[in-house]
């Protein structure tokens, strides 16, 4: 369970994030959905840790991430934004790199990997060299990687930016597969229908601040919209914009 | 469970073995190179004694001059007469020197006066020195001879000119002369390690960033002081490596010359090669630090190259600094890095004895600035602005 209250961080004087405040329960999709720049990153990156909040606390699983940052690392899976790929050493080498970062001994790492080329349907690739490998097989070593320790909280930064429609819907199986293995995943989007189509719960962040969450119908209520666009839309401000 | 830094030391060290690049350099910046130009120095000192050794001197006029003929051919010189156009073939480069004897010598020099002759080099042409000195040499030695002999046909003793016997006593064993050649071993010593670091230390920093491995690497539930020692591990043991590499491979030219008359000047051997690993391990643990250190702010591999680069030319300036400024050993030197190094290889080379305070100086403050340097890039890598800031 990952649950973020009253966060916000200022960097070099500008405010990423003002206020954000969620709580994204296991056994859940959560989707945090808002515009490009309105602080998603920024705030995935306080949870893990990455980034030291100016105020407010993140807990993972109830571990406060400013006093055991290591810890809450432990039980957090990241898939972030830069997902950069050793490009020398074979994927199944970046997956044990990262395995062996987390404390798995080989025999974990090899049945871990095993079943991660089960998951995301790469054993082919798995021997291969990851210089020449294509923006979805990329993303699944990348993907393989972040879930190589088991965590029981997933967090995915835009994970389909980049992706061609047969990697996203691959990549949509998966996280589906997370929740039903009773796993707390957190993903971030700007695409609304990506979010509708797959969360339980969407947060939708605007200039740094949650403006609205809840389920799908719960939004469409509180917007008095008929669709989820024009209550994206008028939720986040982009109206005013406009 | 293996340590952190032992898992992220046996993958740099993996991943920087794979890189063709790194193969290559090493292997022609390094090791090739030095050996090679070690050959091509002995080669030019070598022909530098031939021409030495052999007493040979060129005239013009020789026919002027019957008395200084006599005398060099009783010295068992060989006398060679010079072209007609022998000043311009000085110039080129093509003579080395000339003895010129005016039309007017032997009538002057029979009657006592002064009598000239004019010895015609370009001192511009180091490699000229040794055949200039000869006929110099041969000048004074037939003066002496003559004037001798004419003190003694008037009854005075030749003993009165010269009322102080001079003689030479050279402390210079064939080694130290042989020290400035292998200078140019003390000088690859110290760049090899630079050389040898600087793949793995911009790939695990700057390479990390623009490759956007770096921030899911460090979302790892790792202390970053791990991660970066395994990171500091690696480059200094690759640094070492290459170092040893080219130290053997210098060792391997100096036995091509064991036989030959060059063995005194090139004595490289096992126990100079085991002396300069002492020297140069603990000197590539801070040269990998700060090339470390300077990469963690390049943005891109590229940019991180050019720092790199700087540090080098700033390293390879100092061994020039002490040779043209004409420092003397002092002990602030050791513990000044490079300088420290570079005084006590030079020892080694020379032959010369060194305490254990010589070798423990420079390495302790070697190995104090790469702590140093490890405890920075640590700092550096928990502030956002240089994780995530410079995207």
């Amino acid at each position: 369970m990952i649950e973020a209250r009253d966060l916000a961080k200022r960097f070099e004087g500008v405010d990423a994030v003002r206020d954000v405040s969620f709580v994204a329960p296991d056994g859940a999709i959560t989707g945090l959905l808002g515009p490009n720049g309105a602080g998603k990153t920024t705030t995935l990156r306080m949870i893990s840790t990455l980034v030291v909040p100016t105020q407010g606390c993140a807990r993972v699983d109830g571990l406060d991430g400013k006093a055991d940052p290591l810890a809450v690392r432990a039980r957090i899976g990241m898939l972030s934004d830069a997902r950069g790929l050793y490009g020398r050493l074979t994927a199944r080498e970046n997956i044990a790199y990262y395995g062996a970062l987390r404390g798995l001994e080989p025999a974990q790492v090899d049945a871990a990997i095993n079943r991660l080329a089960e998951m995301l349907d790469m054993g082919a690739l798995m021997s291969r060299r990851t210089d020449g490998f294509s923006q979805g097989e990329r993303m699944k070593v990348a993907i393989a990687r972040t879930l190589v320790h088991d965590p029981p909280n997933v967090m995915l930064d835009e994970p389909s930016n980049g992706l061609d429609v047969m990697t996203t819907r691959n990549l949509r199986e998966v996280i589906k597969r997370l929740r039903e293995a009773g796993k707390c995943v957190l993903f971030s989007s700007h695409v609304m229908q990506e979010v509708s189509a797959l969360c339980d719960n969407i947060v939708i962040v605007a200039r740094g601040a949650v403006v609205a969450s809840g389920s799908a119908p719960e939004l469409l209520a509180a917007s008095g919209c008929t669709n989820l666009e024009d209550a994206f839309v008028r939720l986040t401000g982009a109206e005013d914009a406009a | 469970m293996r340590p952190a830094w032992l898992v992220v030391l046996l993958k740099e060290l993996r991943d920087a073995l794979r890189d063709r690049r790194t193969a290559l350099m090493v292997l022609v910046a390094s090791i090739l190179t030095g050996p090679v130009t070690l050959i091509l120095v002995a080669q030019f000192v070598s022909s530098l004694e031939e021409k030495a050794s052999t007493l040979k001197v060129r005239m013009v006029g020789q026919e002027f001059a019957p008395a200084l003929v006599n005398f060099l051919k009783r010295s068992d010189v060989e006398i060679e007469a010079a072209p007609p156009d022998y000043e311009a073939r000085v110039k080129e480069g093509r003579l080395d020197a000339v003895i010129v004897v005016p039309r007017a010598f032997e009538e002057r020099y029979l009657a006592g006066d002064d009598a000239k002759v004019e010895i015609v080099y370009d001192d511009s042409r180091t490699d000229s020195g040794p055949a200039i000195r000869q006929a110099e040499r041969l000048l004074r030695a037939f003066n002496r001879e003559t004037g001798m002999l004419r003190m003694m046909a008037r009854g005075v003793s030749p003993d009165l000119t010269e009322p102080v016997k001079v003689q030479h006593v050279n402390t210079a064993t064939p080694r130290q002369k042989g020290a400035v050649l292998l200078f140019l071993i003390s000088m690859f010593a110290i760049l090899s390690p630079l050389l040898g670091g600087m793949t793995i230390a911009i790939d695990s920093t700057a390479g990390e960033r623009e490759r956007g491995s770096l921030e899911p690497l460090l979302a790892n539930p790792v202390p970053i002081r791990q991660v970066v020692l395994g990171k500091w591990l690696a480059a200094w043991a690759f640094a070492s490596c290459v170092a040893i590499l080219t130290l053997g491979g210098f060792v391997m030219a100096a036995s091509l010359y064991a036989q030959k008359r060059l063995a005194s000047l090139m004595a490289f051997g096992a126990p100079e090669f085991f002396q300069f690993v002492a020297i140069v391990v603990p000197f590539a643990a801070m040269t990998s630090a700060i090339q470390m250190l300077i990469c963690t702010y390049g943005r891109s591999y590229r940019e991180a190259q050019t720092y790199v680069s700087y540090l080098a030319t700033v390293v390879s300036f100092v061994p020039l600094v002490v040779m043209f400024s004409g420092l003397k050993d002092a002990f602030w030197q050791l513990a000044v890095p490079v300088l420290g190094q570079q005084m006590v290889l030079s020892r080694v080379v020379r032959g010369d004895p060194f305490t254990f305070t010589d070798w423990a100086v420079p390495s302790a403050v070697a190995l104090a600035v790469a702590a140093a340097g490890v405890a920075l890039v640590t700092r550096l890598l928990h502030e956002e602005r240089i994780v995530f800031g410079r995207g």
